[in-house]
């Protein structure tokens, strides 16, 4: 019992997740984006259909996330609320212009950039620290 | 491998990936957030990990193949002040909506379709920036991205070795229990 709860605890859940980023790597050349990947919605497949690949990844990353939530009973089918509405749309088309002005979502960033030490990934780092911080200020503490 | 192999397989990992990042419950606008109000722990304990593995990782797979090891993320304009300002961008609609580009796609894995309107919403913003403003950019700015060992002159395993070791450190001092 003590064996089986070890193994759901967050840092080994997310040592699961660096280590299949790294075996992806190794066996097919290819590691996790998470930005570049939505292109393929606007009709850019990038260079050997990379974003193409790296879409189907992340379809299989939600289809990973049901199979948790399923498994858990963690899964709630949730329709979005009208009041939600406004952040929603104005949050996804800000991440639409941030993930394409340069390279630079935070998964990306602090999950692949910054090990494969890219100095843009550090930089998008500061910056998503930043912006985060500016909104934060804005919608939760007022200065 | 030809691609659709390549995408099968990327799919499979998709799920894994998927799977770990439900039951973690990783998510780092919700960790930024939890940094913001001074309760950053948890995720930063989480970071250290996923950095400590996958910079191992990463350089050592250099060692295997010389066709693997450390590459530029994003190859895009390179390096600068566009990935300040992206990043600006990202952070500021990532806490607006409550969920990074991981936590998004957890959600709606998980069944919360208030994140298939962001997913949706990223349409116009994209293509705002690649058919209006790339043009334009692209005329003005073009800087090879580049890995911090070129930058600083300093080798590669020398750099890893020591953020490794911060990292580390930096992890066990998180997890020392309060007396």
């Amino acid at each position: 019992m003590r064996t089986r709860r070890s193994f759901t605890k967050p840092l080994v859940l997310v040592s699961g997740f660096a280590f299949l980023n790294v075996a992806m790597y190794l066996l097919i050349h290819r590691f996790w984006i998470g930005g570049s990947s939505f292109l393929p919605m606007i009709g850019i497949g990038g260079p050997e259909n990379k974003f193409i690949f790296a879409f189907i990844v992340n379809m299989g990353v939600i289809a990973g996330a049901a199979l948790g939530a399923l498994t858990s009973g963690e899964f709630r089918f949730r329709l979005p609320s009208v009041a939600d509405l406004p952040k929603a749309i104005l949050g996804g088309i800000l991440i639409g212009i941030g993930v394409t002005l340069a390279p630079g979502t935070c998964t990306t960033s602090f999950v692949t950039g910054m090990p494969m030490l890219s100095v843009s990934s550090f930089l998008s780092g500061a910056g998503i620290f930043i912006g985060g911080y500016i909104v934060f200020r804005i919608i939760w503490r007022k200065p | 491998m030809n691609f659709t192999t390549l995408v099968a397989v990327g799919f499979l990992f998709g799920i894994g990936f998927g799977y770990f990042v439900q039951r973690a419950g990783l998510c780092f606008a919700h960790g930024l957030g939890e940094i913001f109000i001074g309760k950053g722990k948890r995720i930063c304990r989480m970071f250290a990990v996923i950095f400590i593995i996958t910079a191992a990782g990463f350089l050592i797979s250099g060692y295997i193949s010389p066709e693997l090891g450390l590459k530029t993320i994003g190859q895009l304009r390179g390096f600068g002040f566009y990935n300040l300002l992206s990043g600006i961008f990202f952070g500021a609609g990532i806490f607006l909506n409550g969920g990074c580009i991981l936590g998004t796609l957890r959600q709606i894995g998980e069944g919360n379709m208030t994140f298939i309107v962001v997913f949706v919403s990223m349409i116009p913003g994209m293509a705002l920036v690649v058919y209006g403003l790339n043009p334009l950019l692209e005329k003005n700015y073009n800087i090879h991205n580049v890995l911090l060992p070129d930058l600083l002159g300093v080798a590669a395993p020398f750099i890893t070795g020591t953020l490794i070791m911060g990292a580390l450190i930096w992890l066990l001092i998180l997890m020392r229990r309060k007396s």
